[in-house]
């Protein structure tokens, strides 16, 4: 057979220039999840996301409304559509927070006394009350601000991170996410989904109890020496196989799959077993009371992951705990208890460590809720995308600050708005991430996480503005 | 798929790859030429250019000048059309789908000046992102090709018509490749002649050898089986079957091996899931967290293998599955089992999620979205195009108009009537034949009989108690004896007189009723019931079961009037559409209705059967055969299956891919003329291993110049492991094996124990040990085991399978309780059979696990390891207290224990995991 064309060509090159020749550009990708240089210098290194789906009513927790308390059960004259595409099934009459706003820390950020601890942390947040998702809907507006589209299908936010930084910790998955133990939240994995990129890149479950990673501990029989060997003989076997099977990545992504998987079940099993944490540190977690044991565990299990070299951790809440549709007197509170000791303790247990610096906490959901009435009795409020509240803290965010304003009834942000992708902007910026330049290449498209929409890094809350 | 070659600076990479201009002449490979002998830079980026053109969707073209209908065009339907054009309010008084209507201008003036696009105000526009409005904006690529067009003088490529609604779409856009009607093309000649063995050879060698290489050597006998089985079966050969093969030394043994699998009952099972998965298929309802368990979706999918088992003709196939109630007269009784596979097939229409039994969910909103659901199946099974994109406003890419969407939802809404919803109960269809039927109605009056009898019996004895009773009454009271009889035997209690209740009250023994007769005449009352008991249950067991069946249909005479929705929503009816399929294809003609005598329905969906199964239409077949080549390389000749349009990829092979379409019409669309055809190829007969040249050249292996290694699929995994263990249940057909959650939340085999704890009542064993593609598939809930390697979620289809490598996967092997329990029954399996002897049973476990035998330096390392194993297992016991013997397991069986762990060793390995 007689060689032509690019054969010919290749066997030029390899035979007169092979020291030279540039072999990467030719191989198939290969993705793994070594450290990588990001594009510039990171404020944060790691990021903890709670991520509170459901809608948490900001008007009563975070964005006090003295116009509405005062017009409290009169009727809004207003244009109902301004306010919201989803106003037209809700009365029109206005509903005053049932909760007093208080001002914390030196700060004086105000917030709701439902939240004292969160509160006692004000001087480490930044709270922005005018995030927007432009979606009424759950299932879209999740996505929007945790994969950057209101469509099902894209890569999450840790998965896009960890597939621009790689992770510190060869031991650990690079993304871990907490679920809850009342259940999964609405739409499930497709929180943690790794959409069109590689599925090395996406979140590993760790469960709310144990066994809290499946399969994760030898049975008594093989533990020890009789697994190392059984691994060892694995390993020797699957390499002679990848000697016949030359350049065949996935061979060779398994063989590292095991590895992982081994060094796992020590790295894991020690990461997520806080039982020698101090009494203290337990206590400032709530973990010694009944309703702040299962979240302050996931909290201190996020604190102690990303202290071991995880990159993200995501903290879900069950179906739809904070959509309070109806009984938000009721229910609000308990999630607040839940939540609101445990999640001020992870900001105090980082700065005392060191490291909340370099560790972006994020704290929110897809939407807030409207200042009026949905349903009567018990009482609720329906969704609002337009101007809710978040708080961000460590990782180069500016603390004891406010950002963003919503209108004197709360029913959509009036100044500096910052929408899901100038979020996503930002968070990328703090690792030191361009949106622009980090994408994804497909067979016939770009991606990235902000995907061409008008994203903007929202210099009034970092630390170091952008010059 | 990905675009190789761009790891190495991927953050760089939106500057490198987009310098070569995409133009599309429909073929991938015709334009590569290669510059011999010349600098080394120059030849590092020509390899570099050619890799990305041998795998980019298209070829370069630079040079020839810009024209709207090839590169401007495009981009405006992209962005602008929708506003400055197609809407009836236009923008600006702006209409950009014409260079003529862009010169006369809208409110601001001629919205450029030709050769000058600096003072454009088309170019101000855009470049100051003014235009397009929202959240997406044109590129700076567009915006230069944009330019680059009006500095040439802004060419058109031909005059353009007079009316712009004559120009629904350009010739650029006719003319796409996959709009093309399929010819047969000549079986190109090729200088290798000893590879060639079917066309399919001419085929690929010939494109091969333009480019220098040639086929990859033949994989020997023991890679050529296994390949097949799986391809074939989704099982591993046995021991027997491998010998088998090695020593039949016909010319034809690859020919009738490959008969022998076709011929298999696994063989409908193993393919019937790759169709389910196309169409959809779920035992559940998916839409909202309710997940309807759906109880009779499994006949479809018995539907879907006894098919395929039948090599059934595609054209049939598909037919009935579109337009089966409406090929079976009506009424829908006393059925031929042809007639109710005929019925049962249209259940592929109702496959998709449907969230309308959920009475949370909007009613009209989850009603349009079944229709929608339906239509996204359809489109992206048959016609591997994303109509669905055109639900809301023109195709932004393809040529798929808003209303050709509309006029597909005509073909469907006559049975999807949105209107006049029916339920899954409504629609059901009974297979009780009149007899059956007859019977039933029988044991009813014998049952109803009986209850009468019985209550007249109690009302006999309630009134001898009552007797005796009174009887024991003082005299005066007793006198009242009439009354009290009225009061008991005729009257509930609420109806009882005053004087009724006080004598009641007083004397409670009066109080007679049932509860009273098994009480004080228990004997008798208890015998008397357990004949009547056992009378009913005799009865009863004479009632045939009722067989529902899940179908879709039309109610006779009834056709709704299917109306375009301005923006997709259904509050905003704009004018009524007549059925069709796509206009690029039809030239806008409405659908020929199909009729036949008995035909009462409207005929839509037959008569776009068969325009589909004409073997005229260029996407259907093109579509399938497409399919199957993938699934048997591992890529297709198209590598986006469900994307045949412009941002799909464009064929590697488009001549192949037109043969094998013709062929397979040609053959009678029998799928298992086209599995032989393709499995009898030298192509498909390569080694899959890669050479450093071919690598360098086509990583992807677009030119196959090798077979593909590819990993097991997640019901291959479990299937092959049961069969290896010796456990797999070979039972074809019937209800899904149930899935549930347990009280950790994996998902298993098993129905709830509804306790506190979450336990769950497993199934029996044997009754586990089925296919996997008996699995119940929940739309919500996906058996662990399945899930862990990439069993796609149903939302609504699956058009590509991911393979994924994770960790989770490997701690899997290494851990789950129900991988080593058939590790051990996998080791007691080879004892058995082959006894005692080590090297025989590693030998033997070998075999059955990978198909191939050891070195012996493998056996040799393999006693070691065993003896390894013991000794630990051994070591084991010693540092056990007696009391934790009995808990951990093998304690006092250290070789039971090591084979175990050898034969777990086997299953965990990538020999088993991959096929080469």
């Amino acid at each position: 057979m007689g060689l032509g064309g690019l054969a010919a060509t290749w066997l030029l090159t390899k035979d007169g220039f092979a020291a030279d020749m540039v072999k990467p550009t030719l191989e198939r990708p290969t993705f793994d999840l070594k450290p990588k240089p990001p594009h510039a210098e990171p404020a944060a290194r790691a990021m903890i996301s709670i991520f509170t789906s459901g809608g948490p009513s900001q008007i009563d927790l975070f964005d006090p409304k003295p116009e509405v308390d005062k017009r409290n059960d009169t009727e809004f004259t207003g244009d109902l559509k301004l306010g919201s595409n989803m106003a037209a099934r809700n009365s029109r009459k206005l509903l005053g927070s049932k909760w007093k706003f208080r001002r914390y820390g030196k700060s004086g950020i105000a917030m709701s006394e439902l939240l004292p601890n969160i509160g006692s942390i004000a001087d480490d947040i930044t709270l922005i009350r005018s995030v927007q998702t432009f979606n009424s809907s759950h299932g879209p507006a999740i996505a929007a601000i945790n994969t950057g589209r209101p469509l099902r299908g894209r890569p999450s936010l840790g998965s896009w991170v960890t597939y621009g930084l790689g992770t510190e910790s060869q031991d650990l998955p690079a993304f871990v996410v907490l679920t809850d133990e009342a259940g999964l939240p609405l739409d499930r994995n497709a929180n943690w989904s790794n959409g069109f990129i590689p599925s090395i890149y996406q979140g590993s479950v760790v469960r709310p109890r144990e066994p809290r990673i499946l399969d994760l501990d030898a049975p008594d029989n093989l533990r020890g020496p009789a697994q190392r060997e059984w691994l060892a003989f694995l390993d020797q076997f699957n390499r002679e196989h990848l000697k016949q099977h030359p350049g065949e990545n996935d061979l060779e992504a398994r063989i590292a799959s095991y590895e992982l998987a081994a060094r796992m079940q020590v790295a894991a099993k020690e990461a997520l077993d806080f039982s020698n944490e101090s009494k203290a540190t337990k206590k400032l977690y709530g973990l010694d009371q009944e309703e702040t044991r299962e979240f302050g565990s996931r909290c201190l299990i996020a604190r102690r992951l990303v202290e071991r070299g995880v990159r993200f951790v995501q903290l879900h809440n069950a179906y739809q705990q904070w959509d309070h549709h109806s009984d938000i007197h009721g229910r609000l509170p308990v999630m607040c208890r839940k939540t609101d000791q445990p999640s001020a303790a992870l900001v105090k247990d980082l700065k005392s460590r060191g490291l909340l610096d370099t560790t972006l906490v994020h704290w929110g959901g897809e939407m807030g809720r409207l200042p009026i009435i949905e349903t009567q009795k018990p009482i609720g409020r329906d969704h609002n995308p337009n101007g809710f509240s978040m708080w961000l803290a460590g990782g180069g965010i500016k603390a004891g600050h406010v950002h963003g304003k919503t209108d004197e009834l709360g029913f959509r942000a009036i100044q500096d708005s910052v929408t899901h992708f100038d979020y996503h902007a930002t968070l990328l910026h703090l690792f030191g991430l361009n949106h622009r330049k980090l994408l994804f290449e497909r067979s016939t498209r770009q991606e990235r996480l902000t995907d061409g929409q008008p994203a903007k890094v929202v210099n009034g809350i970092l630390k170091t503005p952008i010059a | 798929m990905l675009f190789p070659g761009c790891s190495a600076n991927r953050h760089e990479i939106d500057v490198d790859i987009p310098v070569i201009t995409i133009q599309n002449t429909g073929s991938n490979f015709s334009q590569i030429s290669i510059i011999g002998g010349c600098d080394l830079r120059i030849l590092r980026c020509v390899l570099f250019i050619a890799t990305l053109v041998v795998l980019a969707p298209a070829v370069a073209n630079a040079g020839s000048p810009r024209t709207f209908e090839s590169d401007v065009r495009p981009i405006f339907k992209t962005h602008c059309f929708q506003c400055h054009g197609e809407e009836s309010k236009i923008e600006g008084n702006l209409d950009v789908r014409l260079v003529r209507l862009l010169v006369s201008g809208g409110d601001s003036g001629p919205a450029f000046v030709s050769g000058k696009s600096g003072v454009s105000f088309l170019i101000g526009r855009l470049e100051s992102g003014e235009m397009p409005p929202g959240e997406k904006k044109i590129s700076a690529e567009e915006l230069r090709i944009i330019r680059e067009w009006i500095d040439q003088g802004a060419r058109t490529a031909r005059p353009e018509p007079a009316s712009v609604d004559q120009l629904i779409f350009t010739d650029e856009e006719r003319n796409f490749w996959s709009f093309q009607p399929v010819v047969t093309p000549p079986v190109p000649a090729v200088k290798s002649t000893n590879r060639m063995l079917t066309p399919v050879d001419a085929f690929v060698l010939e494109r091969l050898e333009r480019d220098g290489f040639s086929f990859s050597p033949d994989s020997d006998k023991r890679t050529l089986i296994r390949r097949a089985y799986f391809d074939l079966l989704g099982l591993p050969p046995s021991p027997e079957d491998v010998d088998a093969f090695l020593v039949d030394k016909r010319p034809d043994a690859w020919s009738r091996l490959l008969d022998r699998l076709l011929d298999s009952n696994h063989y409908g099972e193993r393919w019937a899931r790759h169709w389910l998965d196309i169409s959809g298929y779920a035992d559940s309802d998916g839409y909202s967290e309710k997940d309807r368990v759906r109880e009779s979706a499994w006949k479809y999918r018995d539907y879907v293998i006894r098919s395929l088992n039948a090599d059934k003709p595609f054209d049939q196939f598909l037919t009935e599955q579109l337009a089966g109630d409406e090929l079976v007269p009506r009424p829908y009784r006393n059925l031929s089992d042809a007639d109710k596979d005929r019925l049962i097939a249209t259940g592929f229409l109702r496959n998709g999620p449907d969230g309308t039994a959920d009475r949370a969910v909007n009613q009209d909103i989850a009603r349009n979205e079944v229709v929608a659901e339906t239509i996204n199946i359809v489109s992206s099974s048959l016609l591997g195009m994303s109509v669905g994109c055109a639900r809301c406003h023109n195709h932004r890419f393809d040529p798929i108009t808003h209303v050709d969407y509309h006029r597909m939802r005509a073909i469907f809404e006559p049975a999807y009537d949105w209107k006049n919803w029916r339920s899954t109960e409504e629609r059901r269809i009974s297979l009780w034949s009149d007899a059956e039927r007859q019977l039933s109605e029988d044991v009813d009056a014998k049952l109803q009989q009986a209850a009468s009898e019985r209550a007249a019996q109690i009302k006999q004895h309630i009134a001898e108690v009552l007797e005796i009773e009174i009887a024991k009454l003082p005299p005066d009271v007793r006198k009242n004896a009439d009354i009290i009889r009225d009061g008991v035997l005729n009257r509930s209690r609420a109806d009882r007189t005053p004087e009724q209740v006080a004598i009641l009250k007083k004397y409670f023994a009066l109080n007679v009723y049932v509860g009273t007769l098994s009480q004080l005449y228990a004997e008798r009352y208890q015998k008397e019931l357990k004949e009547h008991n056992s009378y009913i249950a005799k009865i009863t067991a004479l009632r045939p079961t009722e067989n529902f069946i899940r179908t879709l249909s039309e109610i006779p005479g009834k056709v709704p009037v299917t109306y375009r929705f301005r923006r997709g929503s259904h509050t905003q009816p704009a004018e009524a559409v007549l059925p069709g399929g796509l206009s690029v294809l039809t030239r806008g003609e409405p659908l020929v209705l199909a009729t036949h005598s008995e035909l009462k329905t409207s005929g839509r969906r037959l008569a776009y059967a068969r325009l589909l199964t004409s073997g005229q239409h260029p996407l259907v077949g093109r579509v399938i055969v497409n399919r199957i080549w993938m699934h048997h390389f591992g890529r297709g000749i198209v590598g986006t299956p469900g994307d045949f349009g412009s941002q799909g990829d464009r064929p590697t092979h488009p001549e192949l891919l037109d043969w094998l379409a013709s062929h397979f019409v040609r053959s009678g669309w029998s799928l298992k003329e086209l599995h032989k055809v393709l499995m009898m190829s030298t192509v498909y007969r390569q080694s899959s291993t890669r050479t450093e040249m071919l690598d360098a050249i086509d990583p992807d292996n677009r030119l196959l110049g090798r077979m593909n290694l590819r990993r097991l699929d997640a019901e291959s995994i479990r299937d092959s492991i049961l069969a290896i263990s010796g456990n797999l249940n070979t039972t074809l057909y019937g209800p899904p094996m149930p899935v549930t959650a347990d009280g950790v939340g994996q998902v298993v085999l098993g129905t709830p124990k509804n306790d506190r704890e979450g336990r769950v009542i497993a199934l029996k064993e044997n009754a586990a040990f089925r296919r996997s593609i008996y699995v119940q598939a929940r739309r919500t809930l996906k058996l662990d085991m399945l899930a862990t390697f990439d069993a796609p979620t149903m939302t609504p289809n699956c058009e590509q399978r991911n393979s994924s490598t994770v960790a989770s996967q490997s701690l899997l092997f290494m851990n789950n309780p129900e991988l080593l329990k058939q590790s051990n029954v996998f080791a007691e399996r080879v004892v058995k059979d082959v006894g005692n002897d080590v090297a025989a049973q590693l030998r033997y476990a070998w075999r059955l696990a990978l198909a191939s035998e050891p070195t012996s330096e493998q056996i040799k390392r393999s006693v070691a390891f065993l003896l390894l194993q013991k000794k630990l297992a051994e070591q084991k016991i010693t540092e056990l207290k007696p009391e934790e013997t009995n808990k951990v397991r093998f304690a006092n069986e250290p070789d039971k224990q090591a084979l175990t762990i050898f034969s777990q060793f086997l299953l965990s390995s990538n020999a088993f995991l991959y096929v080469d």
